[in-house]
C-alpha cells in the first residue's frame, strides 16, 4: 500500500519540477530575446554615414517592435512630419563612440527650421558636467565662411578657438542625436539625402 | 528488456523531448511578444503616474532640462517642457494655450501606447490661441457641450500625455518669455 501511495506522488513532483524548469527557461528565452531586440538601434529607418534615422518614432504607423524600441530609446518623440531624429553610436570609420575619446563633429546644418546635436551616455541620458553644456544647435553653433558648423566632444576642453566643446566625462558609451525640427520637404521625403555630419576621432584617446 | 521494448522506450523519449522543446519555444515566443507589446505601455504608465500637475491648471512644469532629468530618455536640453497627464474616460479635457514665444513651440498628444496622435506648432497656430477639446474612445453618459471655437480631437486611448515644447536659446535671458509661453497652457476637465 505504501509503495502504491508514494509512487505517483514522486512522479508528480518530478513532473512539476520539469514544468517549472520549462517555464523558467521559456521566460528567460522570451525576455532575453525581447531585451536584445529592443536594445538594437539599427533597422528603424534610413542610414546615412554613421547616422541612423528613426522615421517611425511617435507615429501611429509604428509596428509592435518599433513602438517598443522607441519607448526604450526615445519615448515621446514627435512624428516624422514635425521632427526627424538621427542617432550615431559610431564614428565615421565605424568605431563605437566612447566618452573618454575626443571627436570632431562637422558638417553643413540640416535644411530645416532649426536643429540640435546632443551628446548622450549609453543610458540615453545627458552627461553631468560643470559647464552644464549638453548640445550645440542652430541658434548657438559656430558657422564658418563655408556655411559649415563644427564642434568637439570629449572629456576635457581642447581649447580650440571658435569651436564649441561638448563635455563627455568618464569612460562610457556615447551617442549623438541630431534633431531636425520642421525639416524641409526634400529631406522629409528622402531622409537619406541628409548631408551627414562627419564624426572624426581625434588623436590621443585617453 | 527486449529489442522491441527498448525501441519503444527510445521512441517515447524522443517524443517527450520534442514536446518539451516545442512547448518551451512556443512559451518563449509568447513571453517575447507579450514583453515587446507591454514595454511602451509600462513605460508610459510610469511616466503618467509620475506627473504632478498643478492644481488649478492641471499642468506640470518641470525645470529646464539638465543632466538631473532622468524620467524620460533622451531629454532635449534645448527645450522647456510642460506636461498634462490626462484621463478622458469620464469627461472630455479642454486644452488651452496662448504661447507668445517668437521661436518654435509645439503641443503634442500621446496615447497610452506612446503613439503621437496629434501635434500643432507655432507656424500652424499662426498666432492664434490653442483651444482643443479632447474626447475619449468611448461615448460619454452625457454629450459634452462644445465651447464655441474649440477644435475637437479624438484620443485613441482614455489615458495619455500632453507634452508642450518651447525652444530656448538662453534660458536666463529669455526666462520671462518662455516661462509665460508654457505658463499659458491649461488642461481642465470639461463638464
Amino acid at each position: 500500500m505504501t509503495g502504491k501511495a508514494t509512487s505517483p506522488r514522486r512522479i508528480g513532483w518530478s513532473t512539476l519540477a520539469g514544468l517549472a524548469g520549462l517555464v523558467v527557461l521559456a521566460a528567460t528565452l522570451g525576455l532575453g530575446s525581447a531585451w536584445l531586440v529592443l536594445k538594437r538601434s539599427d533597422g528603424l529607418g534610413a542610414r546615412v554615414g554613421p547616422w541612423q534615422a528613426n522615421l517611425l518614432a511617435g507615429s501611429a504607423d509604428a509596428d509592435l517592435y518599433t513602438r517598443a524600441r522607441v519607448a526604450v530609446g526615445g519615448l515621446l518623440a514627435l512624428n516624422r512630419a514635425e521632427t526627424m531624429y538621427y542617432v550615431a553610436a559610431t564614428d565615421s570609420d565605424g568605431q563605437p563612440l566612447r566618452s573618454r575619446c575626443s571627436y570632431r563633429v562637422s558638417g553643413l546644418p540640416p535644411k530645416a527650421r532649426w536643429w540640435s546635436l546632443t551628446a548622450y551616455a549609453e543610458d540615453y541620458f545627458l552627461f553631468p558636467n560643470e559647464q552644464r553644456r549638453y548640445s550645440v544647435n542652430g541658434l548657438n553653433a559656430a558657422i564658418n565662411e563655408k556655411g559649415a558648423f563644427a564642434l568637439i566632444s570629449g572629456p576635457s576642453d581642447p581649447g580650440v578657438a571658435g569651436l564649441p566643446w561638448l563635455p563627455t566625462p568618464g569612460d562610457r558609451g556615447l551617442m549623438f542625436t541630431l534633431r531636425v525640427y520642421n525639416p524641409d520637404g526634400a529631406l522629409q521625403a528622402s531622409p537619406a539625402s541628409l548631408e551627414a555630419p562627419r564624426i572624426e576621432r581625434l588623436a590621443g584617446c585617453a | 528488456m527486449t529489442q522491441a521494448q527498448s525501441s519503444a522506450l527510445a521512441s517515447s523519449r524522443r517524443r517527450l523531448w520534442a514536446w518539451r522543446i516545442g512547448a518551451t519555444l512556443a512559451l518563449a515566443s509568447a513571453v517575447h511578444l507579450l514583453a515587446v507589446w507591454a514595454v511602451p505601455r509600462v513605460i508610459m504608465g510610469r511616466v503618467l503616474s509620475a506627473a504632478q500637475p498643478e492644481k488649478t491648471t492641471g499642468v506640470f512644469l518641470p525645470p529646464m532640462t539638465d543632466a538631473s532629468a532622468r524620467r524620460i530618455v533622451m531629454p532635449s536640453p534645448d527645450l522647456l517642457y510642460a506636461t498634462c497627464a490626462f484621463d478622458v474616460s469620464t469627461t472630455p479635457l479642454r486644452i488651452r494655450a496662448d504661447p507668445k514665444s517668437p521661436r518654435y513651440w509645439s503641443i503634442a498628444l500621446y496615447a497610452d501606447n506612446s503613439d503621437n496622435f496629434f501635434v500643432i506648432n507655432d507656424r500652424e497656430a499662426v498666432g492664434q490661441p490653442i483651444d482643443i477639446v479632447l474626447i475619449g474612445p468611448k461615448a460619454y453618459a452625457q454629450r459634452p457641450k462644445m465651447p464655441a471655437g474649440s477644435k475637437l480631437i479624438d484620443s485613441p486611448s482614455a489615458r495619455g500625455l500632453l507634452l508642450m515644447r518651447v525652444l530656448v536659446a538662453d534660458y536666463a535671458a529669455e526666462k520671462s518669455v518662455v516661462e509665460a509661453a508654457r505658463g499659458s497652457l491649461s488642461c481642465e476637465a470639461l463638464r
